[in-house]
């Protein structure tokens, strides 16, 4: 499985971002290799529609699962679309939210 | 000649004003910009009002021919067009019809369809003619319905009232630009003179030639001192009138009524004389 976080800096040690559409940075983890990649947002200070275009980096990276503190009206459409699952972070590091996820302690934001 | 009629705030007397003094001046039309909340005709009351469906393009993609490049989509500036799941998904609501995926598709695989975001309503109220849009709620952006209500208004070769959206935004700026004339409205608060400073430096960039009238005078002078520093032409000073308030609430045109009909009067002669 594929989850992904938006994130304040770069790495497993990160605090999650606030925003999704303008977070700096995406957390990108696969449960199977147990790796994990940060992505810069390239769509971080557009104009307008930014979540439309993170949604659509994410759902390219064949993310399942994202843990967020929340997300836009514009960004939802596009997730379930993609058939995205969302789940709803903790204040913790990334580390903290993937392990979280995983024990089945994060509760499902929509 | 086109009059702009604009201020920072919502309710600060900009369709109060755009309405008195378009019934007063002859020849006229009074155009409701503020397609987002439109309220001009709760004073014009017309009963055969014309209305005509405003429509922008929006992209269709044919998914046989699609093969998913996705030069489209990065192109899209407005982040309308996304490709999740094998597809290009088309997003109405942010699409500025610009017309630029259709151009960029090497495949040919977008075309065009109409799409109605609003409507501009029209009648005759006695001596003014009467243009009014109104964007569909849910829809992001009521320029081009402002386009087409100029488009009209200037065809008809008249004095035209722009009754402005409040604010500085797009929609603000796309209903000044032809104007010869902008008339600003503020009232005596700090609320009122920050936002009057907004569309004061709006007015500026534009060079355009700018009157202001403060409304809801209290005795205040926080716009006067900042009408001096800039030196604003203060056009008139309406006081706080409970009366005049209260028939303006219930929807009457308060220039019919001779007391208030020379301080709007009084308005048009000095803005016709600065704009010839």
């Amino acid at each position: 499985m594929i989850i992904a976080l938006p994130t304040k800096t770069s790495g497993e040690k990160s605090f999650i971002s606030d925003h999704f559409g303008r977070t700096n940075y995406f957390y990108i983890y696969n449960t199977e290799t147990k790796l994990g990649e940060a992505y810069i947002n390239a769509n971080k200070d557009g104009q307008g529609g930014v979540g439309v275009k993170s949604s659509e980096f994410i759902i390219n990276k064949n993310v399942e699962v994202l843990i967020t503190p929340s997300v836009g009206e514009k960004s939802l459409r596009v997730l379930n679309e993609g058939e995205v699952k969302i789940y709803k972070s903790i204040e913790k590091i990334v580390k903290v939210n993937i392990e979280s996820f995983l024990n089945g302690e994060l509760k499902e934001l929509f | 000649m086109n009059i702009a009629i604009l201020s920072g705030k919502g309710g600060t007397g900009k369709t109060l004003l755009s309405v008195n003094l378009s019934y007063l001046a002859e020849n006229s039309v009074y155009v409701d910009c503020d397609v987002e909340e439109p309220n001009g005709l709760l004073y014009y009351k017309i009963d055969n009002l014309e209305q005509e469906s405003v429509l922008t393009k929006i992209p269709v993609i044919n998914n046989d021919l699609c093969d998913g490049c996705r030069i489209c989509s990065d192109f899209c500036k407005f982040n309308a067009l996304a490709f999740i799941k094998g597809k290009i998904k088309v997003y109405n609501d942010l699409c500025h019809s610009c017309g630029g995926c259709k151009l960029v598709c090497p495949q040919k695989a977008i075309t065009e369809i109409d799409n109605a975001i609003g409507v501009i309503k029209s009648g005759q109220y006695e001596d003014t003619f009467v243009l009014s849009g109104e964007l569909k709620v849910g829809e992001e952006s009521g320029v081009p319905i402002i386009n087409r209500l100029l488009e009209e208004s200037s065809k008809l070769n008249k004095t035209v009232f722009i009754d402005s959206p409040p604010g500085n935004g797009c929609t603000v700026m796309e209903s000044i630009s032809n104007a010869d004339y902008c008339i600003l409205v503020a009232e005596p608060s700090i609320f009122g003179l920050h936002n009057l400073n907004m569309v004061y430096n709006l007015a500026t960039v534009f060079k355009k030639k700018i009157g202001l009238v403060i409304n809801k005078t209290t005795g205040d002078p926080i716009i006067n001192n900042y009408a001096k520093e800039k030196g604003l032409k203060i056009l008139t000073e309406i006081p706080m009138d409970f009366e005049l308030g209260k028939l303006n609430s219930e929807g009457e045109i308060v220039s019919k009524i001779p007391k208030y009909k020379e301080l709007f009067f009084n308005i048009l002669e000095t803005v016709f004389k600065e704009v010839n």
